[in-house]
């Protein structure tokens, strides 16, 4: 359950930002993760749901992009869609020699609330 | 820029109504577009370790493998019989328990132990504060053993100059395909337990053709540590690596 531990990393990123810009909620992370990065987005995205709880964060703002991986065939050369890191060519059954998509994790975007006295 | 509209202005008024008493709050969005890797935390943790590696001429191998490959009496063995000149260090990564380090202390290496409590892997900022801890010598090995997992610790640099996968023939030619992010960040895989091979299935062309399948760059060994047999295949390894990376002065 490396996935938790990676969670906390992404609160811990999203309220040192909303401190740094003094916003008072966090409404919406917007996320990629890519089907080959190693990570399970459904563990991931219940890791969030569950730290969030007590935290600045609000929880019905996780947005999860999930990325699809792509190869490319060594024998043919042609781009394939991979869902797992042993996928081959459905053309010629071959390996491929490059993966180009896939290993996506990262935090795109912050939503962040700020008050404003007036 | 102004918050509320982007114009850029901050000085203009606001054309909504300000019927509202003054001491009341309301609250302007701001998107943030960040664009950071989830690793880069423990990346960049694993660089200053990697630097610190470099400054002082240490070699530094993370062994990871599932529980119960033999990775402790590998080190035992390591410890005791690698001719190097060099001094050895190991970092022991487990959840609960002293008992790795009890063991590698007994072989006479300095080895600080890490307990993760409830973490399944070892990272990069763990490493840096037990590099605090035992202070290595420059121009010294030092060994990381990792916590017994195939899933995990795949996604953690712990800054290591190599990363060195144990198998043993009692856990199945399949593994290479169930765990591919593990083989393929691997630059050498160990099979051990070959003295076992006699009596199980463990076909080992079928493990090879899995493993490189995930990951061609790999080198295979197959070991018994509890016999020897092979383990001069192993330091042979190492040495190679060490004679690559560090340049004998002239």
């Amino acid at each position: 359950m490396h996935e938790l531990s990676l969670a906390e990393e992404v609160i811990r990123l999203a309220v040192s930002e909303a401190k740094s810009h003094n916003a008072i909620s966090v409404s919406e992370i917007t996320l990629e993760i890519g089907n080959l990065s190693g990570i399970d987005a459904d563990a991931f995205e219940s890791a969030l749901a569950i730290l969030s709880e007590n935290s600045i964060v609000g929880k019905n703002g996780i947005k999860i992009v999930r990325k699809k991986g792509t190869g490319i065939c060594q024998s043919c050369g042609i781009e394939f869609e991979m869902e797992r890191r042993i996928d081959e060519c459905p053309g010629c059954h071959s390996l491929p020699s490059e993966i180009k998509g896939g290993s996506e994790f990262r935090v795109v975007s912050l939503v962040l609330e700020l008050e404003d006295s007036n | 820029m102004c918050e509320t509209c982007g114009c850029g202005e901050h000085k203009h008024p606001h054309d909504h109504t300000h019927d509202h008493d003054h001491h009341d709050h309301h609250n302007h969005t701001k998107v943030v577009d960040l664009n950071i890797d989830i690793m880069a935390h423990n990346n960049i943790e694993a660089a200053l370790n990697r630097g610190f590696f470099m400054g002082r001429k240490i070699f530094c191998i993370n062994m990871v493998s599932s529980p119960g490959s033999g990775k402790t009496t590998i080190l035992e063995k390591t410890v005791s019989r690698l001719i190097t000149g060099r001094k050895i260090y190991v970092i022991e990564g487990d959840q609960q328990t002293f008992l790795d380090s009890d063991r590698i202390k007994k072989t006479g290496a300095p080895a600080y132990q890490i307990n993760t409590g409830n973490g399944c892997h070892l990272d990069a900022h763990m490493i840096g504060k037990a590099l605090k801890e035992l202070d290595p010598d420059p121009q010294s090995f030092l060994f990381i053993e990792n916590v017994g997992n195939l899933v995990c610790p795949a996604m953690f640099d712990l800054g290591e100059n190599k990363r060195v996968l144990i198998a043993s023939v009692t856990e199945g030619e399949d593994k290479p395909l169930k765990y591919p992010l593990m083989f393929e960040t691997a630059h050498l895989c160990i099979i051990n337990k070959s003295d076992l091979s006699p009596y199980v299935d463990f076909r080992k062309d079928d493990f090879s053709r899995n493993a490189l399948s995930v990951n061609h760059k790999l080198q295979i060994i197959e070991i018994s540590a509890k016999t020897g047999d092979g383990m001069d295949l192993w330091y042979e390894w190492i040495n190679s690596q060490v004679s690559d990376m560090l340049p004998t002065s002239p």
